[in-house]
C-alpha cells in the first residue's frame, strides 16, 4: 500500500536517531500543529534562508500531496487510462468540473446530434457548486488526513517491534504514546460517569486519551496490521504470541478515523467478480461497434452492386458479431449466477445487466439485415454492368451525332482523331472495371509489364487485401480495394499510350520515309 | 425550443459525466416523474444506469461500493437532510450530485461538511425541474394551486421554480408579461422577475448580441378562459385525456372491462412511439383511418409470417422478428385505446353533446340553445358530468343575458342526482367579473377590426361542427406576433428589456390554474407556421380535473356573484 505516509517519515526518523512528529519546521524543530501555522513560521523567521525555503517548501508540498491525495492520483490515473480509450463523454468525469470539461462536453455534445437526431437544441444552463463544496469540505478532510497520517504512523511503531510480555508492553505503549496523566480525571470525557474501582481510568493507544472500559474500542490486531501495512506474513510470530489480547484499545474518535480510513480505500479498490465481468461485457459491446457499422456499410454496397466487397467478407463478419453477441449472453448469464441475498439490491442490479445484455443483443445484432442472396447480388452486379454499358453506348451515340451535326462542315483530323481516342478511353475503362481482377491477362503488353512497378505494386496491395480479409480488417479492405483500382486504371491507361504510340510510330515512320 | 431534448440532454449530461462503469440513480418522488417523462427504463439502462433508488422512501441499508451514485433531486429542504444523512455514511463509491433547481449556498455548505469520506465529485446545478409532456408543452403537476382564489404558497414557488427552470434550459432571458388584473399572475411575474435578478448571472445568456427581439414570458390566468377546459376534445391526446385521463405520460385501464392484461398500463410517449408521436394531434376520423391502414399492413405482415414453409422463411422470420413483434405491440395498443373511446363516445352520446358544446361556445342563440340543452340534459344516456358541463357553459355565456334561465337547468341537475354547486363555483371563478378579453366574441360594435374577423369567419361557415371553438389562447398569440400594443391588457414587470414595437421571437407562455391539450394543440399549430411557442400550465386539465380545481379554489369564500343561484350553493359559500 503506498498510500502509507509511514515509508517518507522514516528516513527522517532515523537519520536523526530520535522521532518527533507533528508540524516540524525543517530548521528550528518545533511543532507547529497545523499547516498554516507552519508555513507562516517559516516565511517569517526563515525568510532570510530563502533557497531552502523554496526547496524545503516544495518536498513539503510533495510530501503533503503524497500523503493526501494518494487515492486521488490513483484516481485521476486511472482515469486518464481509461479515457483515452473510452468515449470523450467518460472522460469527462475525470476533469473535476474545470476548463478541459468544457470541451469534452462540447464534444459529447456533438456525438448526441449525430445518433439522437436531435434539433440544434444545446444543452441548457448550468452551474456548477463543486469548487466551493471543495472548499468547505477539503480543509476539513485535509485535518482528518493528516490526523489520521499521526494515527497510522503511531500505529505502525506501536505494531512494529510490539513485546510479547504484558508488562514490557505496557511500557512500549506508553513509551510510543505518551499516556494522559489520569490523576485530576475523575469523569470519563465521554460518557461523563465517575472513575472508581469497578470504574477505572483506560488510556486509547494511539492519543493517549482517556476513558472507562465501557466507552474503549477495540481494533483487532489483524486489521491494525494492515492499517499500518505491516505485511501480515512478516509479523505472524507475533500475531501468534498475542492471541490471548489480540486487540489495541482506542477512543471512540481514532477509531472512526481509522475506519473511515480503510472504507474509502476499499471503496476505491473494490472490485468484486461482478465488476470484473461486467467490465469485460462493456469491452465486447465497445469493440463489436465497428463491425456493426461494417457489415451494415458491407451489406449496402453489396446491394448497390459493387464489388469492393464479397458476400463471403458479409458471412464472416456476421459470423464474428454472432460469436460476440453469444459471448456477451454468456458472460451477462454468469453474472446472473454469482451467489447474492434473493430480494436484495444486488440481485436486481445484476438482472438489470442480463436485462440491457439481452436488448443489446436483440436490438443491435440480431436485427442486422439478413446475408443477401448469391444469385440476386450477382443479378444486381449484372445490371449495373449493362447499365454502364448502355450509358456508354449512348454517349457514343450522343457523342456521334453531335459530331455528324456541327462537324461535317469543318472537320480536321485533329478533331477526328481526338473523338476517336476519346471513346477508345472510354471502352477501355469499361474494360478496366471488367476485368480490374485479371490484368495480367490482358494483352500483348502483358509480356513486358511484369516486371513493372506498377504491376508488381498491385499484386503486393492483392496479397495486403487477402490478409486485410482474413483478419476480418474491413475497413483497410475498403480502402485497399480502391487503392488498387486506381493503379490498374492507371496501368491501362499506360498500356493503351503505349499500344497508341506502337500504333501511332509505324505512321510516323510511315510518313517520314 | 424543444423540452422533450431540453430534459434529455440533462440527463445525458449526467449519465456522462459520471464516466462509465454501473451506476445507481437516486431520484425523489418529483424528479422520478420528471425522468420518466423523457427516458424509458431501457433508455437508461443502456447508459448503465441499472438501479433507481428513491431517496425518500423505502431504502435498504445494503451498500454497493463498485456502484457509482448519480443523485438528482429537487433542492428542498427535505432532501438536502436526507441527502446528508446518506453522505455521512455513504453506500457507493461516488457521488455525483445534480439539483434540478438553484440551490441556496448554505445548503452546499451544509453538504460538504457531511461529506467526509470524499465521495463527492460533482455537485451542480441542471434545471430539469418541469415536466415535459410535449416538445411544445410542460406541467407542473399541481391539479390544485388555489385557495380562495389566491395562490397556495407552496405552488406558487414551485410555479416560480418550473418556469425559471424553462427559461433556463432553454437559456431564455425574457421581458415578463402578465394578464392584467390578476393578482395571481401578477406575484407569480414578479417573483420570476425578483429570481431573475438575483441570479442575474445564471441569465446572462447574451442573446440580443444580433439586436433581435427578447423572448417574452407571457402569465396568464385560466380564469379567463374557463371555456376551454369544458369542452369535450375530438384530437387523439387531448381526446385520451378527458376520456381516459393521461399521467405522466401514462394512461391506467386497469379499472376499465374487457382490456388485456397486458394492457392495464399504456405508456404514450411521443418520443418512444412513432405512431402516437405522428398523429397525437390528428382528430378522431383521422385516427380511425390511420389505424385502419396500420391494421391492414400488420395483417399483411403478419400473414407473410404465417406461411413458414421453408428454412428460408424461418429464417426471415427470425430476422424481422424483433420490428414485428414492436409493431404488434404499438398496433395493439393504439387499437386498444381507439376501443376504450369508441365505446366511451356511443355510451355517452358524446357526438350530440360535443355539437351542442361548440354551439353554446361559439354561437350566441340563446332560446334554442336553451331548448337544446334541456332536451339533452334530461336524456338518461347523457352522463350526469356531461350534462353538467352544458349547463356551465350556458350559465357562462349567458350570465349577463335577460332571459338567463340557469336556474331551471340547474334544477333538472339536482333532481338527476347531480352537484349543482359547480355551477355557482365556476361563474364565482371565472364569471364576467373576472375576465377580461372577449371569450365569446361579444363584439361591441365599435370595434371595427374584430367585427370584419367575425363576419368573414361566419362567410366561410364551419368545416367540422365539432372543432368550432378556437381557445381564447390562440387569439392573444396571434395578436402578439402581429406586434399589437401589449401593454394595457398584459403589462411588463421589466419594461427596460421591452423592444420598441417588435413581435418576440420566441415566446412561453403560462397558463395559472392549468393548460390544455386544446390549447397545446392551437400552440403547436402556431409552431408549425414559424413561431416558437412553448406552452406551460400548473398542470394539465381535463373537465374533471379542471371542476376539482375550481371547487377546491372557490371552497370556504362567501359567493358574490352568484346570488340568483343561491339556493343550489354549497352552504359553506354562504
Amino acid at each position: 500500500m503506498s498510500s502509507n505516509p509511514f515509508d517518507s517519515d522514516e528516513d527522517q526518523g532515523t537519520a536523526s536517531g530520535e522521532i518527533l512528529e507533528g508540524f516540524l519546521c525543517p530548521i528550528c524543530r518545533a511543532d507547529l500543529k497545523s499547516i498554516d501555522v507552519l508555513t507562516d513560521h517559516f516565511a517569517r523567521k526563515h525568510a532570510e534562508e530563502e533557497d531552502t525555503l523554496k526547496s524545503v517548501f516544495n518536498i513539503f508540498v510533495k510530501a503533503k500531496k503524497k500523503i493526501l491525495n494518494n487515492f486521488e492520483d490513483e484516481r485521476n490515473g486511472a482515469a486518464a487510462g481509461s479515457s483515452s480509450s473510452s468515449t470523450a463523454a467518460g472522460a469527462s468525469s475525470s476533469a473535476n468540473g474545470n476548463g478541459a470539461d468544457q470541451r469534452v462536453l462540447s464534444n459529447a455534445r456533438s456525438r448526441f446530434n449525430v445518433f439522437n437526431y436531435m434539433s440544434k437544441q444545446q444543452v441548457g444552463a448550468e452551474c456548477s457548486h463543486f469548487e466551493y463544496f471543495q472548499s468547505v469540505r477539503n480543509p476539513r478532510l485535509e485535518r482528518y488526513a493528516s490526523e489520521t497520517n499521526k494515527l497510522i504512523i503511531r500505529l505502525h511503531r506501536l505494531l512494529k517491534d510490539l513485546p510479547t510480555d504484558s508488562v514490557q508492553r505496557k511500557q512500549h505503549e506508553q513509551q510510543t504514546v505518551a499516556w494522559l496523566d489520569g490523576t485530576s480525571v475523575k469523569l470519563c470525557p465521554s460518557c461523563a460517569k465517575s472513575f472508581h474501582i469497578a470504574r477505572r481510568q483506560h488510556h486509547c493507544r494511539l492519543c493517549g486519551g482517556i476513558m472507562c472500559n465501557d466507552c474503549s474500542k477495540f481494533l483487532a490486531l489483524e486489521n491494525a496490521l494492515q492499517l499500518a501495512s505491516l505485511s501480515t506474513s512478516r509479523s505472524e510470530p507475533m500475531q501468534h504470541m498475542h492471541q490471548g489480547d489480540s486487540a489495541i484499545r482506542l477512543c471512540e474518535h481514532c477509531l472512526w478515523l481509522l475506519d473511515t480510513r480503510r472504507d474509502m480505500h476499499e471503496s476505491r479498490t473494490c472490485r468484486p467478480l461482478l465488476v470484473q465481468v461486467y467490465e469485460q461485457i462493456r469491452q465486447l459491446q465497445k469493440d463489436v461497434t465497428p463491425d456493426l457499422d461494417m457489415y451494415l456499410k458491407i451489406i449496402n454496397s453489396l446491394h448497390e452492386g459493387e464489388t469492393i466487397f464479397t458476400i463471403a467478407d458479409a458471412s464472416a463478419l456476421r459470423g464474428k458479431i454472432g460469436q460476440v453477441a453469444e459471448a456477451m449472453d454468456m458472460r451477462s448469464k454468469r453474472i446472473l449466477a454469482i451467489y447474492c441475498e434473493p430480494g436484495s439490491r444486488e440481485e436486481s442490479l445484476k438482472k438489470a445487466i442480463r436485462l440491457s445484455c439481452i436488448q443489446a443483443i436483440k436490438e443491435r445484432m440480431l436485427s442486422l439485415p439478413p446475408l443477401p442472396n448469391e444469385a440476386h447480388i450477382q443479378q444486381i452486379q449484372e445490371r449495373k454492368r449493362m447499365e454502364t454499358e448502355q450509358r456508354i453506348l449512348t454517349e457514343q451515340r450522343m457523342a456521334m451525332e453531335a459530331y455528324e451535326r456541327y462537324g461535317l462542315g469543318a472537320t480536321t483530323i485533329q478533331s477526328g482523331g481526338g473523338l476517336e481516342s476519346g471513346t477508345f478511353a472510354q471502352g477501355s475503362d469499361l474494360q478496366s472495371i471488367n476485368n480490374w481482377s485479371a490484368p495480367q491477362a490482358s494483352t500483348s503488353t502483358s509480356k513486358s509489364s511484369l516486371d513493372d512497378p506498377l504491376i508488381e505494386q498491385i499484386n503486393i496491395i492483392k496479397g495486403y487485401i487477402k490478409q486485410a480479409r482474413q483478419d476480418m480488417n474491413f475497413e483497410v479492405v475498403e480502402t485497399l480495394e480502391l487503392n488498387l483500382r486506381e493503379l490498374q486504371r492507371e496501368v491501362y491507361e499506360r498500356q493503351r499510350k503505349s499500344q497508341n504510340s506502337a500504333a501511332a510510330s509505324p505512321e510516323v515512320e510511315q510518313q517520314q520515309s | 425550443m424543444n423540452l422533450i431534448s431540453g430534459i434529455k440532454l440533462y440527463i445525458e449530461k449526467m449519465c456522462a459525466e459520471s464516466g462509465p462503469g454501473m451506476k445507481i440513480i437516486l431520484l425523489d418522488k418529483e424528479t422520478t416523474s420528471i425522468i420518466s417523462m423523457a427516458f424509458s427504463q431501457s433508455d437508461m439502462l443502456q447508459r448503465e444506469v441499472y438501479l433507481f433508488e428513491r431517496l425518500d422512501s423505502g431504502r435498504s441499508n445494503e451498500r454497493l461500493k463498485y456502484l457509482k451514485c448519480i443523485v438528482f433531486i429537487r433542492p428542498t429542504k427535505q432532501n438536502i437532510q436526507l441527502l446528508a444523512n446518506e453522505l455521512r455514511n455513504p453506500k457507493y463509491s461516488a457521488y455525483y450530485i445534480y439539483f434540478s433547481n438553484i440551490i441556496p449556498r448554505t445548503d452546499i455548505k451544509y453538504l460538504a461538511e457531511c461529506d467526509e469520506s470524499e465521495s463527492v465529485r460533482e455537485v451542480k446545478e441542471l434545471y430539469a425541474d418541469y415536466l415535459c409532456v410535449n416538445p411544445n408543452l410542460f406541467s407542473l403537476n399541481m391539479p390544485n394551486c388555489m385557495a380562495n382564489l389566491n395562490w397556495l404558497p407552496d405552488a406558487l414557488t414551485r410555479s416560480m421554480q418550473g418556469i425559471t427552470a424553462v427559461l433556463l434550459s432553454l437559456k431564455l432571458n425574457p421581458v415578463i408579461r402578465y394578464r392584467a388584473g390578476s393578482q395571481a399572475a401578477q406575484l407569480l411575474a414578479k417573483m420570476i422577475y425578483e429570481q431573475i435578478t438575483k441570479d442575474s448571472t445564471l441569465f446572462d445568456f447574451r442573446s440580443n448580441m444580433d439586436g433581435s427581439a427578447p423572448p417574452l414570458l407571457l402569465v396568464l390566468d385560466r380564469r379567463d378562459d374557463p371555456v376551454t377546459p369544458l369542452l369535450h376534445q375530438w384530437t387523439y391526446q387531448a381526446m385520451v385525456h378527458e376520456l381516459l385521463q393521461i399521467k405522466n405520460n401514462r394512461v391506467d385501464l386497469s379499472d376499465r372491462p374487457n382490456v388485456p392484461k397486458d394492457f392495464k398500463e399504456l405508456v404514450l410517449s411521443g418520443d418512444q412511439d412513432e405512431f402516437y408521436g405522428t398523429n397525437m394531434y390528428a382528430n378522431y376520423g383521422e385516427i380511425g383511418a390511420t389505424i385502419k391502414t396500420l391494421m391492414e399492413e400488420f395483417q399483411r405482415k403478419a400473414n407473410d409470417q404465417k406461411k413458414v414453409e421453408s428454412i428460408a422463411d424461418m429464417k426471415n422470420f427470425i430476422e424481422s422478428y424483433p420490428q414485428f413483434k414492436k409493431m404488434s405491440g404499438t398496433v395493439q395498443k393504439h387499437l386498444c385505446i381507439i376501443g376504450e373511446l369508441s365505446g366511451l363516445s356511443n355510451k355517452r352520446n358524446l357526438f350530440e353533446v360535443s355539437e351542442l358544446e361548440q354551439e353554446i361556445a361559439c354561437k350566441a342563440e340563446h332560446s334554442a340553445q336553451l331548448q337544446r340543452i334541456k332536451k339533452l340534459i334530461a336524456d338518461e344516456r347523457v352522463t350526469i358530468e356531461d350534462a353538467l358541463k352544458l349547463v356551465a357553459l350556458y350559465a357562462l355565456r349567458y350570465e349577463r343575458h335577460a332571459n338567463c334561465d340557469t336556474s331551471s337547468l340547474l334544477q333538472i341537475i339536482k333532481s338527476r342526482g347531480g352537484r349543482a354547486q359547480i355551477v355557482p363555483a365556476l361563474i364565482e371563478y371565472a364569471g364576467n367579473h373576472v375576465r377580461q378579453g372577449d371569450l365569446f366574441n361579444m363584439v361591441r360594435i365599435t370595434d371595427a377590426v374584430k367585427l370584419t374577423r367575425n363576419l368573414i369567419k361566419g362567410l366561410k361557415g364551419v368545416e367540422n361542427v365539432f372543432t368550432q371553438h378556437t381557445p381564447l389562447l390562440k387569439e392573444t398569440l396571434e395578436d402578439i406576433f402581429k406586434g399589437r400594443e401589449l401593454d394595457p391588457v398584459f403589462p411588463a414587470i421589466n419594461s427596460e428589456l421591452v423592444p420598441f414595437r417588435r413581435p418576440p421571437q420566441e415566446l412561453v407562455v403560462f397558463i395559472i390554474g392549468g393548460a390544455t391539450y386544446e390549447e397545446a394543440l392551437a400552440v403547436h399549430q402556431l409552431n408549425n407556421s414559424g413561431y416558437k411557442i412553448i406552452l406551460g400550465g400548473t398542470t394539465i386539465h381535463n373537465s374533471q380535473s379542471f371542476i376539482n380545481e375550481v371547487l377546491t379554489a372557490t371552497n370556504g369564500i362567501q359567493f358574490k356573484h352568484t346570488k340568483s343561484m343561491i339556493k343550489y350553493c354549497s352552504t359553506d359559500n354562504i
